[in-house]
């Protein structure tokens, strides 16, 4: 009988995004090789293997008929699925652009009419499949990465806290933007979780983690408009990291 | 009331405005100085000097209360291993922490309260144990209303105090620790004679007549309770944006999250204490998703009450200091607390007069 001891086994796939998730996990991945065996990492390594796995974590949303059929399959071969990154956890840019006009039409403008690929409208892996865990960012923090793997791999569901960036913008004592220099800034209705790096270098937070637990929209709207800031190019702002279309109803119901 | 209205010979001196560098090498003896810095256009925070000259003197309010010094923003609380708990005592920096005014020492006297009372708090007590402060006088400006919240006089949590008067600084040692430094700082002191005493007192009489912010407090968990219901609250709730602003930057906001931060073997692990808010939904949020205060208003009128009155906790009395920090650090400019306070006495007024009248 063999000793050896049987690490639990990872894989990382990409979807249709920017590979940004896949770098983080890619420098971080000397933190996790003591501890896990990689399975399967087409954009770090060349000989990957099929079949079952402990965790498998996912970059990208579902933009292409290829893209729900790998998901499909990870589904079905995963333990834990993490969708990391806000185009897997809520379509980000690429489901904001198809909310604005057709994949179809997308597609022809970029491809041509020639193009043999087939597009669907974007959408976050949840939409398809059961995500045990969504880990957003764009791109996710390291150590928020290495948590989620450490809890998935005690078995246990890990603990992400969507409070707004204005917590980690006080713990750090800057200055604040959004009164100071009346700078558009989205961090009290945006998680945190990056750190509050935008307003740590003086400029406003631009939502790109995705809305906090609970954003408190209508606020921010009254907030933004007394100084003189353009409501819709916020939502539009916001919709690109993929708040989600109710909370603008909700709003819009209130205005009117 | 002063500082220091009794006259006490012994404990009090003065020093030369000029000479305040050879004083500050004397701090910088002790350890890191920390002191008031301009980080913005409009804002201040305590950071380590090491010079006179880096010192805003000026300064009002720092964005965060020196609280953080003793409570910090996150810290390690325990490690573990498979073989067992430790608490987690990270090596001590001395900090000589200069500027503080006189909210301030109120706030950290709260603090220390609730930090010490009961199963006492050795991480915070370790860190401010190793600490000397030096409250400073103050101006207020338009946003300080300590006066109203019995706190615009320092009693207690510095080990000495410095005054102001003009050319000079009026010094007084309260602490053993304080009482050993002053002896240090012989040399370049003097003991203030009765002139110095009488322009001590004139700068406090001066001070209090300077304060244009404020309100009578004498009945303010009556008024809380009757107004309970004002429409002002959800006036206010439309605008909060729950984001949190106003707690960290509170001398007297303590709620904390513990977080557990497992090793990626699973054989060890440590757990971190960071500040939290209870303005954030999740705050009073429980099992099953039910939440004790869903909406910012409930919130909102949540935090008031403790500031203005208390719960029955280790410190059943008001928490508020009348430092302004939360009113400049509102995106939302709700919590003016003077303004809400004085709109809420109005109505409560109103009632009563009405209720005469019937
Ligand atoms: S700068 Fe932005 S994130 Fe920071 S406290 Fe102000 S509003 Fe919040
Ligand atoms: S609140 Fe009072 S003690 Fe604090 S800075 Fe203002 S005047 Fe000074
Ligand atoms: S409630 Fe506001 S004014 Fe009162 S002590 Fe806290 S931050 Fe200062
Ligand atoms: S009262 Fe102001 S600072 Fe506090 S949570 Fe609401 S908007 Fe933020």
């Amino acid at each position: 009988m063999s000793v050896a001891k049987v690490l639990p086994t990872i894989s990382v796939e990409g979807l249709t995004g920017c590979a940004g998730e896949l770098l983080v996990i890619l420098e971080n991945l000397d933190h996790l090789l003591p501890y896990v065996r990689i399975k399967s990492f087409p954009f770090a390594q060349s000989r990957n293997e099929d079949g079952p796995v402990d965790i498998t974590f996912v970059e990208g949303s579902v933009s292409q008929n290829h893209d729900l059929e790998k998901l499909t399959k990870i589904r079905a071969n995963s333990r834990w699925l993490v969708a990391v990154g806000n185009c897997a956890t809520t379509g980000c840019l690429q489901k904001a652009s198809c909310q604005q006009c057709s994949a179809k039409s997308m597609m022809q403008a970029v491809y041509g009419n020639d193009s043999t690929m087939s597009v669907l409208p974007a959408q976050p892996l949840e939409h398809y499949v059961k995500v045990d865990v969504s880990l957003p960012g764009c791109p996710i923090n390291a150590t928020q990465f290495l948590a989620v793997t450490a809890s998935l791999l005690r078995e246990q569901l890990p603990y992400i806290t969507s409070k707004p960036v204005c917590l980690e913008c006080k713990m750090k004592e800057n200055p604040c933007v959004l009164i100071e220099k009346n700078a558009p800034c989205l961090g009290p209705i945006t998680a945190a979780g990056c750190g509050a790096l935008c307003p740590s270098v003086g400029a406003a937070c631009y939502g790109c983690w995705g809305v906090c637990d609970e954003p408190q929209i209508e606020a921010m709207k009254i907030i933004l408009t007394e100084k003189g800031y353009d409501v819709d190019e916020v939502y539009s702002r916001l919709k690109a990291f993929g708040a989600p279309e109710h909370l603008f109803e909700r709003m819009n119901k209130k205005a009117n | 009331m002063s500082v220091s209205s009794e006259k006490n010979v012994q404990k009090s001196f003065t020093l030369p405005k000029s000479d305040f560098d050879q004083f500050f090498t004397l701090l910088a003896q002790m350890g890191t100085v920390y002191a008031a810095v301009k980080v913005s256009e409009q804002s201040f925070a305590f950071r380590a000097v090491t010079s006179a000259k880096q010192i805003a003197f000026d300064a009002i309010r720092t964005i965060l209360p020196p609280k953080k010094f003793f409570y910090p923003p996150s810290e390690t609380l325990i490690t573990y291993d498979k073989d067992g708990i430790y608490e987690n005592e990270p090596e001590l920096e001395f900090k000589v922490i200069f500027g503080v005014h006189p909210c301030d020492l109120a706030g950290l006297g709260i603090m220390d309260k609730i930090f010490s009372s009961g199963h006492a708090d050795s991480h915070y007590m370790r860190q401010r144990e190793a600490s000397f402060v030096i409250g400073h006088s103050c101006m207020p400006d338009k946003h300080c209303f300590c006066q109203s919240m019995g706190s615009d006089c320092a009693k207690s949590g510095y080990d000495i105090f410095l005054t102001d008067i003009d050319s000079d600084y009026f010094i007084e040692a309260l602490t053993p620790a304080g009482d050993q430094f002053i002896a240090l700082a012989q040399p370049i002191l003097a003991g203030a004679t009765d002139k110095d005493h009488e322009r001590n007192h004139h700068f406090w009489e001066t001070r209090s007549a300077a304060f244009t912010n404020g309100f009578n407090s004498s009945n303010l968990k009556v008024t809380m309770e009757g107004e309970w219901d004002n429409k002002l609250w959800d006036e206010l709730g439309e605008r909060c944006l729950s984001c949190g602003s106003c707690t960290p930057v509170c001398p007297t906001c303590y709620c904390f999250d513990l977080v557990d931060i497992a090793s990626l073997n699973n054989d060890s692990g440590s757990r971190k204490r960071e500040w939290d808010s209870c303005q954030f939904t999740g705050f009073a949020k429980v099992n099953g998703d039910f939440n004790f205060r869903p909406t910012p208003v409930d919130r909102l009128k949540f935090w008031y009450r403790h500031k203005l009155h208390g719960f029955d906790d280790a410190y059943a009395d008001k928490t508020c200091v009348g430092c302004g920090r939360c009113t400049v650090s509102c995106p939302s400019g709700i919590d003016d607390i003077v303004a809400v306070v004085k709109a809420l006495q109005v109505s409560s007024a109103a009632k009563t007069s009405e209720g005469a009248d019937a």
